[in-house]
C-alpha cells in the first residue's frame, strides 16, 4: 500500500533525499546505535544542556509500549491531507535520565545498607523499559527489535506545524532540521510528529531531534548509528540512486517498508520486516502454515506490503538453501561493510577536524 | 597518533541555510587528535578496534575503527566490530564509579568509609604485611585471585611477574575462577580449547545455537550468523526459553533445562539406526572401535593380553584377519586393519590363559542408545518432539554442522555429560576438523612472545634477546629430541607442562582445593541433596582418595594447614563472581586475611570490602594489548592516549613500585632471602632490579615486548611501539608453538581460514587422551562407578534444595561481566537495576506484577529483586542475568546468595591418561546454572525487609 500523499503547505520537496534502511532480520537490539548517537549529540556530561534524557535513536522490543511510552497511540501526521496535532508526550513518558547514588554506596559509610539505584522517585519508564518482553506465550511467544530515529519525512508534519518557522528541510539532502535560535519551545512539532521522536529540552526551552548526523554526512562520513552498528544492518544513501541498495530494497524488491505509512508523512527510514521461526503445535512440531508473529500486527506497523515483502524474502532464502544465487540475498548479506553507506564511506579518523578549524 | 590525518577545511559542501545552531552541531563533532584503542577480549575473538577522539586532553568520544581487512572472498568482512559497551567506554573513564586515588579503609571492612593515602604510605603498609606473611607462613599464603584479561596483558603480566614468579605466591587458575573450562571437550579430546574456526562461516549449512545466547553475548560477531543464513545456512535455536537468540532462527525448539544430553543422544541413535553414520570418521578419529571387556567394563589392555604389555595400549577387532589388532598410538590411521564397528561380543584369550568376552565400545554405546534413548524416551525427558529429534539428526548427519555453544553449558553440574553427548553427535556425523563444522571453544591468545622473553632476560636490549633466543632454541632442540619418542609434539608439550606442575613449579593452582580447605566450601560440597544421587560415597571420601593417590601433587596450595593471608584482586571482583560467593567468602575467607588489596579503575563490591583500593589506569590511559583467541592472528594495540585520571597508575607502575617498596622494607628488617615450599630461593635485596631490568616507563616496557616479539619471529621485522601506535595492529607471522597453540592442531596461517583439530582429521595426529583418540568411553573407576563411562543424561541435582523454580541465568547484554554494569549511560538502556525474568503466568499465579520486588530463596540464602515479566521464558524457569555487582541489590544480596557453588565430584578424578591437571585444563570448576529457588511475593510493602522470616515451606 502506498500511503496517500499528503498535500501540505509545509516543507518544499527536497531535490534529493537521504534515506536509511534497517534490516530487522539482523537487528539484535544491542543499542549500539542508540549509544553511538548519544555519545555525539545528547551526552550532556554535566547535566546542564537539557539533553541528558534524550535518546534520539533508540531500539525497542516490539510489540511493546515503546519510547516514549505508548507513542503509537498519540497521533499526529496527516489525515486526508490535513495536519493532525496529536498528543504531546510528557517527560515521564520518556523516562530515563536517572542519576545514581554512587557516592552514598561507595563512600557513604553505610556498609551494605545502601545499594546502587536511581535516586529520587523510583523509575517507571525509560528508553528501553520493556526490553525483551514482547507478546504471546511460551513456546510461541514473539518479539523483534525496532530501531527508531527521526524519519526525515518527505512531508514533515513537524515543519508544517512549526509556528515560528524554525524548522526546515534541507533542499539538497532532505534532512529535517531546526534553527534552534528561532525555536520558541512551543512543541507543535512534537505534537504533529506521529513517531514522537521529537524531544523537549527543558533547560533551553526548545525542541530537538535526530539531525541525521549532518556534520558527518557533510564530511562524507556515515551517521554514527549506521557506522557503529555491529549487526551491519543500516543502509544509508540517496533514495533516488537506482544502483544503491536503498533504491533496490525499497523500490525494486519492495522488501523495505516505511513504518506507519498511514500517517502520510512519507518517512525516509525503511525497514526490512522480521521473519520468525514457525510456531510449535501442541505436539511440539513446527507448524509452517502459521506465522509466529501475527501478520495483522506487522501490517499495522508496516502496511499491507508486509506479506509480499516476507514472501519475497522467503522465496529468495529458499534459493540460497537450494544452492542457487540470489541477488536480494547478496544485497542483504553485505559482503563489504562500506557497501552499506552509499557515498558516505569516509573513515572519520582520517579527518582533522579541530574546533579551531570550525571557528 | 592515528595513521594518517589529512587536513580538510571544515566547511565544504554547499549549505544554503546555516543557522547558528547548525554550526554548533558541527563544532560539537570536532577533536584535536585520534588514537587507537581496544577494550577487552571477553566475547572472543574480541579485541574490537576503536579510535578514540581526544579534545583538550580528554577522551571526547570513541568510535569503531572499522579497520578489519576482508580476508576471504566468500565471507563478509568483520567490520565494524564493536558494541554499545565499547561505544560508551569513555564514560567510565570519567564516571562516578572511577577510582582515581589510593584509598585505605577506615573502620570495619566493608563499612564504606575511607581515607585518601599517598602511594608511598599504601605500598609501605602493603609491603610490610606481605613480608609478615612470607616470614611467618610462607609466600604461598599470598594469593592472586587470577581473573580474565579485562585489564589486558598490562594487568596480568606485572601481577604475575612480581607476586608469582619473583615472590613465589599462588595464582588461582583463571579458567576455574571464571568457570570457562569445558569439561566435556577435555574428557573427549584431552584439551578443552580447540578454538572456534574462522573463515568457514559460509560453509556451515546447519547452525545449532545450543546453550548460547549470541544475541546478547556475541554482539560484534552475530552478523556472521545472519549473513550465513541469507546464504543458505539453516539456523536452529535450542533453549528452554524462546529468548532473544530464537528470534532470528529458522526453527526454535524448547529443551527443558539440563536435558540436552538426552536430546543429543537420541539424535545419535537416529544417525546410527538410520545408517547415516560416518563410519570412516568414527573408526579413525574415535575410541569407539576399541574393545571393552564385558566382565569389568574396562578397555581390553595390552597388559591384559601380553605379559609385560602396556596398560595404555588398546585393541580393536580386525574384521579382515578376524583377530585382535593393537591400536596404533602415534597415529590415528589403522593401516590395513579394518576395525569392527559393531555390537558383536567376541571371546579373546588373556595373558593368563583365561578367556574374556569383549565388545567394541561402539557396541556398548549402541546397546545403551537403543535401550535408553529412543526419540520417544528422549522426548519425554527433554520435551522436544520425537519426530523433530529424528529430522534434526538427519540434517546434522548430512550437512556441515556447527554447534554455537557459549560458556553456559560448562556451568551446569552435568555440563560435561551434555558436552560429551554433543561431541558424540558431531563425531558420528564427521563434523569437526573441517571448515564450517565444529563446536565453539576458546583458547588463550599467544604470540606476544616478548612478554615471556622479558622474564628470561637479565638486562634489556636486543643483544640480550638474541642470547635468550639462542638458549631457548637449544632447549627446544633438546626438547624436540626428547619428544622424538612421544606420540606427538603436542603430547610431549603437555607432558612437560604436567611434569612442571607436579613439581610445584607452575604458579597457577586449581582453586578447588583453596575453596575446599580455606573458603568454607567443604560443607556445601558434602551436601548430599545438592549433588548427583549416583554418588556412592561422600564428597570428602572422593577428595581424600584423590589427594591420597597423589593425583593433584604439586598444586595443593596453600597447604590445608596454611591459611591464606594476603589476597590481591587486579581487575577482578571475587565477591561478585565466585559462585555462591559473597556472603560465604566474607564469612569464611575474609577473617583469615591480613590484607585484601583491590587494584582496579572502578569501585567493585570486592573493592568495597578491601583494605586498600589502588587506582589503576583505565584502558585509554596505558599502552596495552589484548590477546584473545588463537584464531585471531593479529596483535591489537590500545594506546595510552589520555593522561591517567587523578593519581591512577598503570599496573606496571604499581607493581614496579611495590617491588621497590618490598625491597626497601625487607632491607629495613634485615630479610634478604627465603626458600619456598618446593625449594626455590627468592632473593629480596635486588628485587626492583630483577622486576624491571632497569625499565621504568611503561612505554619502554611495551616497546621492548614488541621488538622482542619481532626478534623471536612472531612479528615481521621492524615492529615497535611506534609502529603499533601508527597502525594499531600487527599480523603474527604464524600460529606459534605454545602448548595451547599446539592444542589447536591446526595448519592455519595468517590470511588462511582457521580450523582447529584439522591435524587430527587430515593427518591422523593422535589426540592427547589416554587412548590417543577422541575418547567417548572413559573407564576410570570413578566414571564406571558413576555410570558415566559413556555420555548419558542425568537430571540436574536439586542444588539449593527442593524448590519449584529453575534459575538458568546467563550473561547479560549490557555489560562485559560487571565491568560496564555501572556505566551510567548503559544503565539507561535497561531498567537501571537488576531484575529477575519470570514467566507471566507463573507471576500471575502468585499475584506478582511487572516491576514488583520479590524474594528469591532456597536453603542457601535469599535475595530481593524486581521481576520483569516475559511470555518467552519457560514456565518454572527464572533468569537473573549475570554481571550485576552485588552492591546493586538490596542488602548486597544477589544470585550468589542462593548458589551453593557446587563442583562435580567426578572432576577430582585423576591418575588416568589425560585426566590430570595442567594450567587452565582438567580440574573441578564451580557451577551455577539451573539451581533451584522459590519465588515469593514480598508481603509488606516496599521496605524490602518484609516477608523475610516467614515460613519458607508455606511459600513453595
Amino acid at each position: 500500500m502506498v500511503a496517500k500523499q499528503a498535500q501540505t503547505n509545509g516543507a518544499k520537496p527536497a531535490s534529493r533525499q537521504i534515506a536509511m534502511v534497517f534490516d530487522l532480520n539482523k537487528c539484535i537490539g544491542c543499542q549500539t546505535c542508540s549509544v553511538a548517537c548519544k555519545m555525539l549529540w545528547t551526552r550532556d556530561d554535566d547535566r546542564s544542556d537539557g539533553t541528558d534524557y534524550q535518546w534520539w535513536c533508540s531500539v525497542n522490543t516490539m510489540p511493546g509500549r515503546g519510547y516514549p511510552r505508548d507513542w503509537e497511540q498519540m497521533g499526529g501526521g496527516y489525515r486526508n491531507g490535513k495536519l493532525q496535532l496529536g498528543k504531546l508526550p510528557k517527560r515521564d513518558d520518556f523516562g530515563g535520565g536517572w542519576d545514581f547514588n554512587y557516592e552514598e554506596v561507595f563512600y557513604g559509610g553505610k556498609g551494605t545498607d545502601a545499594h546502587l539505584a536511581p535516586t529520587g522517585k523510583p523509575p517507571a519508564w525509560g528508553p528501553n523499559w520493556d526490553e525483551d518482553q514482547g507478546a504471546g506465550e511460551w513456546p510461541n511467544s514473539y518479539f523483534f527489535y525496532l530501531p527508531r530515529l527521526c524519519n526525515h519525512c518527505t512531508h514533515p508534519a513537524c515543519v508544517e506545524a512549526c509556528p515560528t518557522g524554525a524548522m526546515y528541510k534541507r533542499p539538497d539532502d532532505g534532512i529535517v532540521l531546526r534553527d534552534e535560535a528561532k525555536c520558541e519551545g512551543r512543541q507543535a512539532c512534537a505534537r504533529a510528529c506521529p513517531y514522537k521522536k521529537i524531544f523537549f529540552n527543558h533547560a533551553r526551552n526548545i525542541s530537538q531531534q535526530c539531525i541525521m548526523c549532518f556534520p558527518r554526512l557533510e564530511q562524507g562520513v556515515a551517521p554514527a548509528c549506521a557506522r557503529q552498528c555491529p549487526g551491519r544492518l543500516v543502509f544509508v544513501g540517496y533514495l533516488d540512486d537506482p544502483k544503491g541498495p536503498i533504491h533496490q530494497l525499497v523500490h525494486t524488491w519492495r522488501v523495505a517498508l516505511p513504518l506507519h505509512p498511514e500517517y502520510g508523512t512519507g518517512p525516509n527510514v525503511f525497514y526490512v520486516p522480521p521473519l520468525a521461526p514457525p510456531p510449535l503445535d501442541k505436539t511440539g512440531a513446527p507448524d509452517e502454515s502459521k506465522s509466529r508473529i501475527p501478520i495483522s500486527y506487522l501490517e499495522s506497523l508496516f502496511g499491507n506490503g508486509v506479506s509480499q515483502a516476507l514472501a519475497t524474502l522467503k522465496a529468495e532464502m529458499a534459493k540460497t538453501r537450494a544452492g542457487k544465487k540470489s541477488q536480494l540475498m547478496d544485497l542483504l548479506t553485505v559482503y563489504h561493510w562500506n557497501d552499506l553507506f552509499g557515498p558516505f564511506t569516509r573513515d572519520p579518523s582520517t579527518i582533522q577536524l579541530t574546533e579551531v578549524g570550525r571557528k | 597518533m592515528a595513521a594518517k590525518t589529512t587536513t580538510r577545511p571544515a566547511a565544504k559542501s554547499a549549505r544554503p541555510r546555516t543557522p547558528r545552531s547548525a554550526e554548533a552541531y558541527r563544532k560539537k563533532w570536532t577533536w584535536d587528535s585520534v588514537a587507537w584503542a581496544t577494550h577487552c577480549v571477553d566475547c572472543y575473538p574480541g579485541s574490537c578496534m576503536y579510535h578514540i577522539y581526544l579534545k583538550d586532553g580528554k577522551v571526547a568520544f570513541e568510535e569503531v575503527a572499522g579497520s578489519a581487512k576482508k580476508l576471504w572472498a566468500d565471507v563478509p568482512d568483520k567490520n565494524p566490530m564493536g558494541c554499545q559497551k565499547g561505544a560508551a567506554w569513555s564514560r567510565m573513564l570519567y564516571g562516578q564509579e572511577r577510582v582515581a586515588y589510593p584509598l585505605r579503609r577506615v573502620g570495619e571492612r566493608g563499612a564504606g568509609t575511607w581515607e585518601r593515602v599517598s602511594w608511598d604510605d599504601a605500598l609501605s603498609d602493603i609491603a610490610d604485611k606481605m613480608l609478615d606473611a612470607i616470614q611467618e607462613s610462607g609466600p604461598e599464603t599470598i594469593i592472586h585471585e587470577m581473573t580474565p584479561a579485562e585489564g589486558g596483558t598490562m594487568a596480568i603480566w606485572p601481577t604475575q611477574r612480581l607476586l608469582i614468579n619473583l615472590l613465589g605466591g599462588v595464582a588461582t587458575d583463571v579458567n576455574a575462577v571464571i568457570n570457562d573450562f569445558q569439561p566435556g571437550h577435555y574428557i573427549t579430546w584431552g584439551k578443552f580449547n580447540p578454538a572456534t574456526g574462522a573463515g568457514g562461516e559460509m560453509r556451515t549449512r546447519l547452525r545449532l545455537i545450543w546453550h548460547c545466547n549470541p544475541v546478547y553475548t556475541q554482539i560484534p560477531n552475530y552478523h556472521a550468523v545472519a549473513e550465513a543464513r541469507y546464504q543458505g545456512c539453516e539456523v536452529v535455536h535450542l533453549a528452554p526459553d524462546a529468548g532473544p537468540s530464537s528470534i532470528h532462527a529458522d526453527y526454535y525448539y524448547s529443551v527443558r533445562p539440563g536435558t540436552d544430553a538426552a536430546l543429543a543422544l537420541a539424535m545419535c541413535r537416529t544417525i546410527i539406526e538410520e545408517k547415516l553414520l560416518n563410519e570412516r570418521f568414527v573408526r579413525e578419529q574415535t575410541d569407539l572401535p576399541l574393545l571393552v571387556r564385558v566382565d569389568s567394563g574396562r578397555f581390553l589392555r595390552q597388559s591384559d593380553v601380553e605379559a609385560g604389555g602396556s596398560d595404555e595400549r588398546f585393541y580393536a577387532w580386525d574384521t579382515a584377519k578376524k583377530a585382535l589388532a593393537l591400536a596404533p598410538a602415534k597415529t590415528l590411521r589403522w593401516g590395513k586393519v579394518t576395525p569392527a564397528l559393531d555390537s558383536r561380543t567376541r571371546n579373546v584369550r588373556l595373558a593368563d590363559g583365561s578367556r574374556v568376552a569383549v565388545v567394541p565400545a561402539f557396541g556398548v554405546l549402541r546397546t545403551m542408545l537403543n535401550r535408553d534413548y529412543t526419540p520417544e524416551q528422549a522426548s519425554a525427558i527433554c520435551g522436544v518432539n520425537a519426530r523433530v529429534i529424528e529430522s534434526l539428526a538427519r540434517k546434522v548427519a548430512t550437512r556441515p554442522t556447527a554447534i554455537y555453544m557459549g560458556m553456559n553449558l560448562c556451568k551446569y553440574y552435568h555440563g560435561d555429560l551434555m558436552q560429551r553427548a554433543m561431541l558424540l553427535l558431531l563425531a558420528l556425523s564427521g563434523n569437526w576438523g573441517r571448515l564450517g563444522a565444529g563446536i565453539t571453544s576458546w583458547s588463550p591468545g599467544s604470540g606476544l612472545e616478548g612478554q615471556g622473553l622479558f622474564g628470561q632476560k637479565q638486562r634489556t636490549g636486543l643483544a640480550e634477546t638474541r642470547r635468550v633466543l639462542e638458549v631457548r632454541d637449544q632447549l627446544q632442540a633438546m626438547a624436540d629430541a626428547a619428544a622424538a619418542g612421544a606420540d606427538s609434539k603436542e603430547i610431549a608439550s603437555i607432558d612437560a607442562m604436567v611434569n612442571a606442575t607436579r613439581l610445584g613449579l607452575t604458579g597457577m593452582i586449581p582453586p578447588a582445593f583453596f575453596w575446599y580447605y580455606h573458603c568454607g566450601y567443604r560443607d556445601r560440597w558434602n551436601n548430599k541433596q545438592w549433588n548427583d544421587p549416583a554418588m556412592k560415597r561422600t564428597f570428602d571420601e572422593y577428595v581424600n582418595e584423590a589427594v591420597d593417590a597423589g593425583w593433584w601433587q604439586g598444586v595443593l596450595k596453600p597447604a590445608p594447614d596454611r591459611p591464606p593471608r594476603v589476597l590481591f584482586e587486579v581487575g577482578g571482583n571475587m565477591l561478585r563472581r565466585q559462585r555462591g560467593g559473597r556472603s560465604h567468602l566474607l564469612e569464611h575467607l575474609w577473617p583469615k586475611l591480613d590484607l585484601v588489596v583491590s587494584i582496579d579503575w572502578r569501585m567493585t563490591t570486592t573493592g568495597r570490602f578491601s583494605d586498600y583500593v589502588l587506582p589503576a589506569a583505565q584502558h585509554y590511559e596505558k599502552p596495552n594489548f589484548h590477546t584473545a583467541s588463537a584464531a585471531l592472528l593479529e596483535l591489537k594495540f590500545s594506546d595510552g592516549a589520555a593522561k591517567p585520571e587523578g593519581e591512577s597508575l598503570s599496573e606496571w607502575d604499581i607493581f614496579r613500585k611495590l617491588a621497590g617498596k618490598i625491597e626497601e622494607r625487607a632491607k629495613a628488617r634485615g630479610f634478604a632471602e627465603y626458600t619456598d615450599s618446593v625449594g626455590r630461593v627468592h632473593r629480596l635485596e635486588d628485587l626492583y632490579e630483577r622486576m624491571t631490568l632497569g625499565v621504568e616507563g611503561v612505554d619502554d616496557l611495551v616497546d621492548e615486548w614488541v621488538k622482542d616479539t619481532a626478534a623471536a619471529g612472531m612479528l615481521k621485522k621492524g615492529q615497535s611501539l611506534k609502529t603499533m601506535r601508527e597502525r594499531g595492529k600487527a599480523e603474527f607471522t604464524r600460529v606459534g608453538e605454545s602448548v595451547y597453540t599446539l592444542n589447536q592442531a591446526t595448519d592455519a596461517e595468517p590470511g588462511k581460514p582457521y580450523t582447529s583439530l584439522q591435524r587430527h582429521t587430515t593427518k591422523g595426529q593422535p589426540y592427547p587422551t589416554l587412548t590417543r583418540r577422541a575418547q567417548f568411553y572413559i573407564d576410570h573407576p570413578w566414571f564406571l562407578e558413576a555410570g558415566e563411562q559413556l555420555p548419558v543424561h542425568k537430571d540436574n541435582p536439586k542444588m539449593g534444595g527442593d524448590y519449584p523454580f529453575v534459575m538458568t541465568s546467563g550473561h547479560n547484554r549490557w555489560s562485559v561481566h560487571s565491568m560496564n554494569i555501572t556505566n551510567r549511560m548503559l544503565l539507561q538502556t535497561h531498567r537501571g537495576r537488576p531484575h529477575l525474568v519470570m514467566n507471566t503466568k507463573d507471576a500471575r499465579r502468585r499475584k506478582i506484577d511487572d516491576g514488583e520486588e520479590v524474594r528469591v530463596f532456597n536453603d542457601v540464602g535469599e535475595f530481593l529483586v524486581p521481576v520483569k515479566l516475559s511470555g518467552s521464558v519457560m514456565p518454572g524457569q527464572v533468569i537473573c542475568y549475570n554481571g550485576w555487582d552485588p552492591y546493586q541489590f538490596r542488602d548486597w544480596r544477589g544470585p550468589m546468595d542462593v548458589e551453593p557453588g557446587m563442583v562435580k565430584w567426578l572432576h577430582f578424578a585423576g591418575g588416568y591418561g589425560h585426566l590430570r591437571y595442567w594450567p587452565i585444563q582438567w580440574q573441578p570448576t564451580p557451577v551455577d546454572r539451573a539451581g533451584r529457588v522459590g519465588v515469593a511475593k514480598v508481603m509488606s510493602g516496599a521496605n524490602g525487609s518484609g516477608g523475610r522470616g516467614r515460613s519458607r515451606a508455606a511459600e513453595r
